[in-house]
């Protein structure tokens, strides 16, 4: 297997006033391609200033970090920009969508701009929401609005899929709904998903299993025969 | 404690703030430079009018003794009354300028409290028995004479040494012009200066007077005098007889007043219209982003009216700064817009000072809009409950707009393109405001340079277009044409000579009727041309009479409307003549009648006879032209085109100071209204654009929802400000239109061009501060925040 991204004492200092404050403290790891990895830790832990670091959305302040071959802890904003743009999908705990486009039109802003896109509407039948396709998000549930989310996410064809508490703000049904798609696409396209979560329950459709603790990676684990959605107890 | 998030709040929004501000000001520094200009004006104008004793009525009259002026002292109503000798004679100036007039005006130096007194500026009273004057200030500071200093003036042919006693200024010359086709006074060659009555008659050896200046009684108006004095005057030869009202000098100073009104009373009320929105859509957005705040003061139990005064402090802030800063401002511009009025307007006391008053109406009128603009931003607040406050929105509505239904259309747009065009028909209190932003900058704008071209059209036609003679010398009396014809084209260097005669007369319309000077020219006119509106030459009617448009709407004539005329060079003035309107024509500098010459000839019954000479003279020889014919003692002037042409110019340059300010103001102006709109947009969006980066957009990819929202509103803001333009010079060309001046309203295709690149411009460096705002997004703080 082929590592995907490759992290080598990630550090994170947060300047506040005249007190610095670390999110990473050092942090190594590697993670190849079509892994599905969960990220586990309290808040504050710094699970999502990593996430954030490996989406490109933030840059680490110290250390080195490689997206394959290329080095992410010193690209400048557009090379950031377009990694971001063909590499990376992101779903987010609030969904984040674009509330005056449908939900056809919220995947089709994302696949408009990428390289190599899914058809938007297999992308939408995939995530169960064919019928909605023109509906607004302010007419869909949670669950919905997530799987749109995901569906925005997919339709770009990204090699890494990012996921800040996809399931947080979801009931037991749908969250189990939306994992079921993290690992139909990782499995079927072979792409690679990084969870990051509260929810100690998820840890078991992982591969691996990171444990932050006060922006240190405390351990990993691997999981030998990761459990499928359905049998997730929440 | 919440002041500090006052400040803090202030300081992370300073752009739109100050831009508020900004609006605020201009809007107050316009009305209050105005008013205070309008004050100073009115002021000065009261006290010199009543100090100096002004005339209440004009007349002018071939020639009436003086004993008869003491009988009309007993006409009942008539206050004051007095005869003067009035006369324009050339100067002989040192400087070696040629065409410089004096007026000279008799006036008696033992007369208490005279009509239309000289207010003495320095030097000493007027011997009644020498040859001394007073000149006027402007004339003596402009050709920087000193006392005692002598003129040389021809009169009758002869040279004439006055010396200049003193320096003092009459109300009745505030704005000094010589003849009416002047736009503005030329202090450096013409003047005024005041003479001992008995001095200028034996100058002259006339025992008579030409003019004539009386006050009325209080209580009584113009029109039950006039026909009382007028059959007196008859018999001695009344040319003119007139109201203060229609005084060359008063009525361009009131006309003056009126455009300063008018402009102090709107444009303000627009700025500050156009702040008060933009404060409205700010304060009611804060308080939609701070309503969890807002939730949270109300559970730790703080009053609606204390939050409701911490919201209204923005507001507070903002009026009282632009309104210090617009006040403060006005008071300054006031200075120099004074000073400029004092080169025009000849008027003692008329400065500029500091006034509290006007600070504090300023303060006053940008707090009382800001206020209300703040107050119907915040009012929500009262409205909430703490629970509901501290719970999130409801969420926007969802639906598809009209605009849908055009499926080409649509299905032409971006996804950029369909959000831009959803948030227009969303937000339609914001997008009307932005459209009327547009609408009013691309106004100012093309009203600005509108105008310039009109201000190039008044003038350039006149001398370029028009009048295309070199040389036109005027006669101080009518002589016979073939004469002046024959003398003048055996001159060296002259290729063409045309004779004009210039009949002063009255016509009429029923009860219409107006006082103007028809000019004859010859039919097949070479250097005087007539044209209509699209410049296609007109050659003067051998039967009837063409109006200049306004003199049209004055007498409510039309092609084919009978008028009577009668004129005071008629062989028998008592007689009125009936003639036919044949046609309208546009005329910009003064308003005047045209004839054949022929036919106006056979019309008044005095021979073959010409009061002007137009020449096509060989430049070299205009020197000489003028050195032989200025001192002849029957030419009255010598005017060359070019030197006309290159004053007006002159006029025109001083202009563009202030038209380019003005066009500043537009651009200041849509950009605040756009960099606002984009910031209110980014902030209130931060979200949604926060998300479009995530996916990858590029920063310029995100501001294109935003710049696409406002391209589509501006092009049909701009759209929509041509008809608004059009409005604006109509109502310009209207109230600014007079007897000297006529503005056209036409507005050209360059102006709107102009206009249309200005409005862009301002667009585009808004959108391109709101770029720099996209590039400092912070993606994780947008996205982990609920929406």
């Amino acid at each position: 297997m082929k590592t995907i991204i490759q992290a080598k004492n990630l550090k994170k200092i947060y300047q506040m006033g005249e007190v610095d404050v670390y999110a990473l403290r050092g942090v190594d790891f590697n993670i190849q391609e079509g892994e599905l990895i969960v990220i586990l830790g309290p808040s504050g832990s710094g699970k999502s200033t990593l996430l954030n670091i490996i989406g490109g959305m933030d840059k680490a302040s110290e250390g080195e970090l490689f997206y394959l071959d290329t080095p992410l802890h010193s690209a400048n904003s557009k090379q950031l920009t377009l990694y971001r743009r063909h590499d990376v999908g992101f779903v987010f705990q609030f969904y984040n969508l674009i509330p005056n486009l449908t939900a056809y039109e919220n995947v089709n802003l994302s696949a408009q701009i990428s390289e190599n896109p899914f058809p938007v509407k297999d992308v939408l039948e995939k995530v169960g929401l064919s019928d909605r396709a023109e509906h607004f998000p302010a007419q869909l549930s949670g669950g919905q609005q997530q799987r749109v989310a995901l569906a925005r996410a997919l339709a770009k064809n990204p090699r890494i899929l990012l996921c800040d508490e996809p399931t947080g703000a979801l009931d037991t049904q749908a969250g189990t709904q939306v994992l079921r798609l993290f690992k139909d696409f990782c499995t079927t396209y072979n792409k690679t998903i990084i969870i990051i979560t509260h929810n100690a329950a998820i840890s078991q459709i992982a591969d691996r299993v990171f444990y932050l603790k006060d922006g240190i990676l405390s351990s990993i684990q691997e999981n030998e025969t990761p459990l499928s959605p359905e049998k997730v107890t929440w | 404690m919440l002041w500090k998030k006052v400040i803090r709040d202030l300081n992370n929004n300073k752009g739109s703030y100050a831009a508020c501000i900004t609006i605020i000001a201009i809007g107050l520094m316009v009305f209050i430079s105005l008013s205070m200009v309008i004050d100073n004006l009115n002021l000065s104008q009261d006290s010199y009018y009543r100090n100096q004793n002004f005339a209440d009525g004009f007349a002018q009259i071939k020639a009436i003794p003086r004993e008869e002026i003491d009988d009309l002292k007993n006409i009942k109503g008539i206050n004051k009354i007095q005869g003067r000798l009035v006369k324009d004679v050339r100067v002989l100036s040192s400087a070696g300028k040629e065409n410089v007039y004096l007026r000279l005006i008799s006036i008696d130096p033992e007369e208490k409290n005279p009509v239309n007194g000289v207010r003495l500026e320095k030097g000493a009273q007027l011997n009644k028995n020498k040859l001394n004057i007073w000149l006027d200030n402007k004339f003596y500071s402009a050709n920087n004479l000193e006392l005692n200093n002598k003129i040389q003036v021809i009169i009758d042919g002869k040279e004439r040494s006055l010396r200049t006693a003193g320096v003092g200024r009459s109300p009745e010359f505030i704005y000094a012009l010589r003849t009416s086709s002047e736009l503005y006074p030329s202090p450096e060659t013409f003047g005024i200066a005041y003479i001992p009555s008995d001095v200028m008659e034996k100058l002259f050896s006339i025992k008579t007077v030409n003019d004539i200046v009386f006050t009325l009684d209080p209580g009584t108006s113009f029109s039950e005098i006039k026909n009382r004095i007028k059959p007196e005057l008859k018999p001695y030869g009344l040319k003119k007889l007139y109201p203060r009202k229609d005084q060359t000098s008063h009525m361009l100073l009131s006309q003056e007043l009126k455009g300063l009104k008018s402009m102090a009373q709107t444009m303000p009320v627009l700025f500050l219209a156009v702040a008060g929105m933009i404060l409205y859509i700010m304060l009611k957005r804060m308080v939609e982003q701070q309503r969890g705040q807002i939730g949270i003061l109300k559970a730790f139990g703080y009053t609606n009216r204390e939050i409701l005064f911490h919201y209204m402090s923005y507001a507070l802030f903002t009026g009282t700064a632009g309104g210090i800063t617009g006040g403060l401002l006005g008071i300054a511009m006031s200075y120099p817009f004074t000073e400029m009025y004092q080169t025009y307007f000849n008027m003692p006391g008329l400065n500029s000072n500091f006034s509290p008053e006007y600070l504090f109406t300023s303060i006053l009128l940008s707090l009382s809009f800001s206020v209300f603009a703040g107050y119907m931003g915040c009012r929500k607040i009262l409205a909430m409950q703490p629970a509901e406050a501290m719970s999130p929105p409801a969420p926007p509505s969802a639906g598809k707009t009209v605009i849908e239904r055009i499926p080409v259309f649509w299905n032409m747009l971006t996804v950029q393109g369909i959000m831009a065009i959803r948030n227009i028909f969303r937000n339609k209190g914001r997008s009307i405001f932005i459209l009327l932003g547009i609408m009013f900058t691309f106004s100012i704008l093309g009203t600005t340079w509108s105008f310039k071209n009109i201000m190039d059209k008044v003038v350039f036609d006149q001398y370029e277009k028009i009048e295309t003679y070199d040389v036109k010398v005027s006669l101080t009396n009518p002589r016979d044409r073939n004469d002046i014809t024959r003398e003048l084209k055996n001159f060296p260097g002259v290729d063409r000579v045309e004779t004009m005669t210039e009949i002063p007369a009255a016509l009429k319309n029923k009860w219409l009727k107006k006082e103007v000077t028809i000019l004859g020219l010859p039919e097949n006119s070479r250097l005087y041309n007539i044209m209509d509106k699209n410049y296609n030459k007109i050659k003067p009617p051998g039967e009837g009479i063409l109006l200049s448009e306004r003199l049209a709407n004055l007498l409510n004539a039309k092609p084919g409307t009978k008028l009577n005329m009668n004129s005071v060079m008629q062989k028998r003035p008592d007689i009125e003549k009936k003639v036919v309107v044949v046609g309208v024509i546009p005329q910009y500098m003064g308003i005047n009648a045209y004839m054949e010459d022929e036919e106006l000839q056979n019309l008044i019954d005095q021979g073959e006879i010409a009061t002007s000479a137009m020449l096509k003279i060989n430049q070299k020889n205009i020197t000489a032209f003028k050195k032989e014919y200025n001192r002849a003692d029957n030419v009255s002037g010598i005017s060359e085109r070019s030197a006309s042409l290159e004053e007006s110019k002159k006029l025109m340059g001083s202009f563009a100071g202030m038209i380019g300010a003005l066009a500043l103001i537009g651009i200041i102006t849509g950009f605040a209204i756009i960099y606002n709109s984009s910031v209110i947009t980014l902030s209130e969006r931060s979200h949604e654009l926060a998300s479009m980066m995530v996916l990858g957009m590029t920063p310029s990819e995100v501001l294109s929802v935003i710049t696409f929202e406002q391209w589509f509103t501006g092009i049909f803001g701009m759209i929509a400000g041509i008809p608004l333009t059009k409005i604006l010079l109509v109502g310009m060309a209207q109230t600014m239109s007079n007897d000297v001046y006529t503005l056209p309203s036409d507005m050209t295709g360059l102006s709107i061009l102009i206009a249309f690149g200005a409005t862009t411009v301002s667009i585009w460096i808004a959108q391109q501060a709101a770029s720099r705002k996209i590039k400092k997004l912070s993606l994780v703080e947008a996205l982990n925040s609920r929406e």
